[in-house]
């Protein structure tokens, strides 16, 4: 019986959500994951913030910046190469889905690992150290949007012909800190020199750190929109590398 | 429309490697369809090009009337795939595992549950349904993995290697339900080595070697096909196993096995060699124990096919063929 598009889409829906919903409870728990994935940003926001003069809030907008980063992009290369050495990548391969649909089951785990561990850095900042929020409505639009478009650069990693997670945690981890060093996290792009500037811009994470500065401080270098419309764009743009790298694994056998 | 799969000239090149070399064959729908080769020389390239796992670099697939490279979506929800490796997630409960397969193959969600306790209690897991399967044993490994694979009531099911490392009892379970499924109109295509197996359970066997089908038929044709490969059996006492090499001295005998306590004889007549046994024997001062005829077995087919001496085990060496990619892959021409 041939379906209709409307239902093909439901399916596919529904599908991705599964796919989303397993990995978290498969995979909350790894190692891998609780290291690259929980622990990396609360490491990084310490050492580069202790002994700093820093406002509650600003340290608040940080520390989500850096979760949403960290966390986001860990899942991809963890969970896609682990399941190719189990096998269980193929079951999702050879189920009645898209490729796309199956990238953004996967994209939708780094995102829900990254809201989760956000949310506790949240109410630890608002809790136990009063730190406001200007616009929570933002904050809200940011933390889905950012965590959407780091989740996906995370799929280009796991989506290289491998299935040793090893092989892709090290040019992974070497991109993810080149762009959080060029970004305006450590050094607000307001005091960068203009060169430096030009080359934060290039770190999707620049933007991420100016909306939170948005969201939490009520005051940022660029305008709201234009970061979520970056971070969104990036997000689908890190999609398109995923897919190519996964129809190359199918001709390559992984 | 007969066939569940039509394969016309099916190749598969890694970089320069040619691992499976221009194929066609067919398969019918409801039958149990054997794939046989040994290690490396095709099969699991072959059958993970059919559950469209792999692209292939030429030919045609079609299954169920369908082009597999432009209309995969159809092809997919009516297969079911056991791999090797049972790759069920270990981490879940067997139940939660069936149903992330149910949900993923869109089975109506209100026949789900009751989907899930059929093929649990079919399996002999329902008491166990809420442990985690990390906790499984490698058999109940391999049943839930068949379960996830048929809980959509696929029309036609890819099995690779389903039995080897189980125990006895349930490669039994595994092997009856296979029967079962077909008997209830699914086409089982059955990749394995296991030679016994495939003669227990298919209707129709092909060959592949060396990414080639060497052979395509029912068991019983290919192995009447074969008459040059009967043999004689015999065991003698006392001291039986001390005679093999007389026995292989025989005029007629082409190569002598040793099974248990028995000789095999290989030989492309049977009734002369048979009072030349006996002779023998008798000369020796021996009791013959037991004494029959054999035709040709499947693995002797297979073996003959594949280039291996009959009872002679081949170490497979060939040069720039690892075990992933095989035995039989030959460089770009």
């Amino acid at each position: 019986m041939k379906e209709g598009w409307l239902q093909r889409l439901q399916n596919e829906v529904a599908q991705a959500w599964a796919v989303a919903v397993k990995d978290v409870k498969v995979y909350y728990l790894r190692p891998g994951m609780i290291m690259f994935g929980f622990l990396m940003p609360f490491f990084m926001f310490f050492s580069f913030s202790v002994r700093r003069e820093m406002a509650a809030a600003q340290g608040v907008a940080r520390l989500l910046a850096l979760t949403v980063f960290f966390t986001a992009a860990a899942a991809g290369p963890f969970i896609i190469p682990l399941e190719r050495r189990l096998g269980t990548y193929d079951r999702l391969l050879a189920a009645p889905m898209s490729l796309l649909t199956l990238l953004l089951g996967k994209a939708a785990v780094g995102a829900f690992f990254a809201i989760g561990v956000s949310a506790v850095a949240l109410i630890v900042g608002v809790v136990a150290f009063g730190a406001p929020i200007a616009h929570p409505g933002l904050l809200t639009a940011g933390l889905l949007v950012g965590s959407f478009s780091f989740s996906a650069l995370g799929l280009i990693f796991g989506s290289i012909p491998t299935r040793n997670p090893g092989d892709v945690q090290m040019p992974s981890t070497l991109l993810r800190w080149g762009l959080l060093f060029i970004s305006g996290v450590f050094i607000p792009l307001e005091e960068m020199a203009p060169a430096a500037r030009a080359v934060a811009y290039l770190s999707p994470l620049t933007y991420a750190q100016d909306l939170m500065n948005h969201a939490v401080l009520g005051a940022g270098l660029l305008t709201p929109w234009l970061d979520l419309l970056v971070l969104l764009g990036s997000g689908l743009l890190f999609l398109l590398p995923a897919v190519l790298m996964h129809r190359r694994s199918r001709r390559l056998g992984y | 429309m007969d066939n569940a799969i039509e394969v016309s000239g099916l190749t598969k090149y890694y970089g320069d490697l040619l691992a499976v070399d221009h194929i066609s064959f067919e398969v019918r729908r409801g039958e149990i369809f054997g794939f046989l080769g040994p290690n490396g020389a095709g099969k699991t390239t072959t059958q993970r090009m059919l559950t469209t796992l792999l692209e292939p670099t030429e030919g045609r697939i079609i299954i169920h009337g369908h082009d597999l490279a432009r209309d995969p979506y159809p092809v997919k929800r009516q297969m079911g795939l056991v791999p090797e490796e049972s790759n069920v997630y270990t981490e879940l409960t067997a139940w939660e595992n069936l149903m992330f397969t149910a949900i993923l193959y869109r089975v109506p969600r209100s026949e789900r549950a009751a989907r899930a306790r059929e093929l649990l209690e079919t399996f002999g897991l329902w008491e166990k349904r809420d442990v985690k399967v990390e906790n499984f044993s490698k058999g109940m490994r391999r049943r839930l993995s068949i379960a996830m694979a048929i809980i959509h009531k696929p029309t036609l099911l890819f099995l690779d290697e389903p039995t080897p490392g189980l125990d006895a009892q349930s490669a039994r379970v595994i092997r009856d339900l296979i029967r079962r499924l077909n008997a209830e109109g699914t086409t089982i295509f059955l990749t394995t080595h296991q030679i016994e197996e495939a003669n227990l359970l298919c209707d129709r066997v092909a060959i592949i070697d060396h990414g080639r089908i060497a052979a395509i038929d029912t068991p019983e044709r290919l192995k009447a096909a074969f008459r040059r490969v009967q043999s004689v059996e015999v065991a003698l006492e006392p001291d039986g196993q001390a005679h093999g090499p007389a026995l292989e001295a025989l005029p007629g005998v082409t190569t002598t096995v040793k099974m248990g306590d028995k000789w095999r004889l290989y030989t492309e007549d049977p009734s002369t060699l048979l009072p030349r046994v006996v002779r023998y024997a008798e000369e020796h001062g021996l009791r013959v124990v037991s004494l029959n005829t054999l035709g040709p077995s499947l693995e002797d087919v297979f073996l003959e096919i594949t280039g291996q001496q009959v009872g002679v085990v081949r170490h497979e060496t060939e040069a720039g063929g690892g075990k992933q990619r095989g035995r039989g892959m030959r460089r770009r021409q």
